[in-house]
């Protein structure tokens, strides 16, 4: 019997969509890494090859989104509005901790209505370690060395683990395993986990957008012999003294 | 919850120089519940071919006995070995033999034919056949092995690496995979022996 | 005609009243994960946009040298009925923008009063800021996205197109709020029949692409939209959004030739 002889079906609007792509971020002892690619999908459709999923909140605060992009765009949109309001009103930058508690805020504040987004927020903490924090849609978090997030997590967490947490991994004896990789190794990780995915997975691919976040007074050196790195520091007076920020642009095999 | 992941597992297998590999994960649960910890999913179909069956366990059970048969029958009838190519086209008639009601197991096939020439295959349930030049992955934790297995395999490993890449592989995967985990077991194929290894691993 | 039976949230089906019947292949968009709005004492009495009525078809947008294309067909349809045949999809934005919408048109119509009434606004106000395709667009994304979060949504597909101090502008945002932009963009149909051609054509080419090119690329799109989507029309607009300001053209049509559908069954006039 066809539906339309019962009673008549009720679509109700449904707000949501996915929008495919990853974001992953990896913490350095004195760096952190926050990628994502810039692929933006709708079920089999591309809908642009660049759509940027990392955005810069300080020049030690980077946040990446993905999930539904709407709510995505929105949620940076306001926390971005928090930030400026807590700059005019303590004249200086908010910790990243203080972020990552915001953030957890902001989410649980529609709680019932969420923003349906995974977030990865990394940069430096007050203390100069990198950091990354991970949030699932309402708002629980915690403090974690790596996380990937999104359409490929599950291709690339368990590389992760692997590879940065040293997991199934035996130490030789008296040489135990290193708790931070040094950033040439970490940018060789992530450019692997993004080829990878995208090999392996439609909603990831055309260009990655790799932020590194350098602890204040640590050297540059690695990222000025890389092509494609864009110092985009903010503070004019950081260059001596605060933590810098740059963008390293890869490309993504586009089919 | 679908029948494919109803008792979970998982099985990877790859290409060395020279040999193959299969390796495998030694759970079986219902549902969430872990039932056992040492339940095999990988057979051997000749001195040189191994079948991995993750899926519906009842329904490993019945075709590895069935591939048994089949094979037997074979050997008997062509009075020599099966070879890997033959014996992929075999798994993959028997299970489209049941294209209306099928098996829920997704076979993965290694092993070494003529000249040692390494052979790798997988097929769907209902025995679509595909031949990968690199690693083939089935089971619950198929996505997370195609993450790990395309950041660590490369071409031309000999035995011992291949060995090390497997496990990881697998190992890496699993522990990611709440249907999947509770000890492995590897199987590298050379040419002038199996090597069969039981790894020690998580068992949570 | 049952309304209330036929959706949907997948611009494929926009139009389609029939879903009952011709189902949404692969249910990919019959989830119904909807959020329900507080209910209070006036719930009852509030009537919310839950499907589109009388319904455009694809835009297609592409930058080129000069500036951005856009192109829609003049038609609104009711279901599969082509209602009204001289409906205009493309409207001008202040001097520097147009904006071209898929999807309901009395929605359509109301986005375009609200920004009208902006523009007079921002006219009255004499700031030497007269807002652009960048300000029109974040505008018109906002006001998307704050109806998709009141589940009230204005059922759209639209592309907004512009230039203003000699940058050329083409995004793209929807009923959800889902915004992007591309060099080449198309809503509804197009985005899976005249996407394709686009890309090929400007991908590289953003440019070096010059009017004519570009009027040449558009026209060929709409061709084979209107030989291929059902809910289209031969007869189309084209705007060019450049230094000299916005202009949309007359109607016009393409060349098409249906010779060969004479000996098919089901296309030609046999009736048995």
């Amino acid at each position: 019997m066809s539906p339309s002889a019962q009673a008549p079906i009720r679509h109700d609007f449904n707000p949501y969509t996915e929008n495919g792509g990853t974001i992953l971020a990896i913490a350095g002892a004195d760096f952190a890494v926050i990628a994502g690619d810039t692929r933006q999908s709708e079920g089999y459709n591309i809908q642009t090859r660049y759509a940027p999923k990392v955005f810069r909140l300080t020049d030690k605060a980077v946040l990446a989104v993905n999930g539904f992009a709407a709510d995505g765009n929105m949620f940076v949109k306001k926390v971005k509005q928090r930030l400026e309001w807590y700059r005019h009103a303590h004249a200086k930058d908010m910790p990243l901790h203080a972020i990552a508690r915001l953030i957890q805020t902001m989410l649980y504040a529609k709680r019932f209505f969420p923003y349906y987004v995974y977030n990865i927020l990394g940069g430096i903490e007050e203390d100069g370690t990198g950091a990354v924090y991970s949030f699932d849609p309402v708002g629980s978090y915690e403090r974690e060395a790596c996380r990937a997030a999104g359409a490929a997590q599950s291709l690339v967490q368990p590389f992760l683990d692997n590879q940065i947490y040293f997991k199934n991994q035996q130490a030789a004896p008296g040489s135990p395993h290193p708790a931070h990789l040094p950033l040439n190794q970490v940018l060789a990780l992530v450019t692997d986990s993004f080829t990878s995915a995208t090999e392996r997975h439609i909603e990831v691919g055309d260009g990655l957008e790799i932020y590194i976040v350098l602890a204040k007074g640590r050297n540059s050196n690695e990222l000025e012999s890389l092509k494609g790195v864009a110092e985009v520091t903010t503070a004019s007076e950081a260059i001596a003294t605060g933590e810098r920020l740059f963008v390293l642009r890869r490309e993504l095999k586009k089919d | 919850m679908s029948i494919m992941s109803y008792n979970g597992g998982s099985v990877v297998a790859m290409v060395g120089k020279n040999c193959v590999a299969i390796a495998s994960d030694l759970r079986l649960g219902s549902q969430a519940l872990t039932v056992a910890t040492d339940f095999q999913k990988i057979f051997p179909v000749t001195d040189r071919i191994f079948l991995g069956l993750p899926g519906l366990a009842t329904d490993v059970l019945t075709l590895k006995e069935r591939f048994r048969f089949r094979v037997n029958m074979y050997t008997i009838k062509e009075e020599r070995e099966i070879e890997p190519e033959t014996f992929a086209h075999l798994v993959s008639s028997t299970l489209y033999e049941r294209r209306f009601g099928p098996y829920f197991v997704e076979p993965v096939i290694a092993g070494l034919g003529k000249d040692n020439k390494p052979f790798i295959a997988a097929t769907d349930l209902i025995g679509c056949l595909t031949l990968p030049k690199d690693f083939a992955v089935s089971g619950t934790a198929s996505d997370k092995m195609f993450g790990v297995a395309e950041g660590l395999w490369e071409p031309d490993l000999e035995p011992e690496d291949l060995f090390e890449t497997i496990s990881q592989t697998l190992m890496n995967a699993v522990d990611r995979d709440a249907y999947s985990g509770w000890g492995a077991i590897v199987h590298v194929i050379t040419p002038d022996k199996v090597i069969t290894r039981t790894l020690k691993s998580r068992m949570d | 005609m049952n309304f209330s039976s036929h959706s949907t949230m997948n611009p494929m089906a926009w139009g389609n009243l029939r879903e009952d019947a011709y189902p949404e292949p692969f249910g990919a968009y019959s989830h119904n994960q909807g959020v329900k709005p507080r209910a209070d004492a006036f719930t009852d009495g509030v009537q919310r946009t839950q499907q589109p009525i009388v319904t455009g078809t694809s835009v297609l947008a592409i930058k080129y040298k000069d500036g951005i294309m856009m192109a829609a067909d003049n038609l609104a349809s009711y279901g599969s009925l082509a209602r009204f045949k001289d409906i205009q999809r493309l409207h001008a934005v202040g001097d520097y923008t147009v904006i071209g919408a898929g999807g309901d048109m009395s929605d359509f119509q109301y986005l375009q009063q609200i920004l009208d009434d902006l523009m007079v606004e921002e006219f009255a106000a004499e700031d030497g800021h007269p807002l652009g395709p960048a300000e029109i667009y974040e505008y018109l994304s906002q006001i998307m996205y704050g109806r998709r979060s009141k589940i009230n949504p204005l059922w759209n597909s639209l592309l907004v197109g512009g230039f203003k101090d000699g940058k050329r502008f083409l995004g793209y945002v929807d009923l959800l709020g889902t915004t992007y932009t591309a060099s080449t963009l198309a809503t509804g149909y197009g985005a899976y029949i005249a996407q394709p051609l686009l890309r090929k054509a400007v991908e590289g080419r953003e440019d070096t692409l010059t009017e004519e090119e570009a009027r040449e690329i558009i026209k060929e799109s709409m061709k084979v939209l209107y030989y291929r989507d059902a809910r289209s029309l031969n007869k189309f607009q084209i705007a060019t959004i450049t230094e000299k300001g916005a202009v949309i053209s007359e109607s016009m049509s393409s060349e098409t030739i249906w010779a060969f559908a004479e000996g098919i069954r089901g296309y030609g006039a046999q009736t048995s």
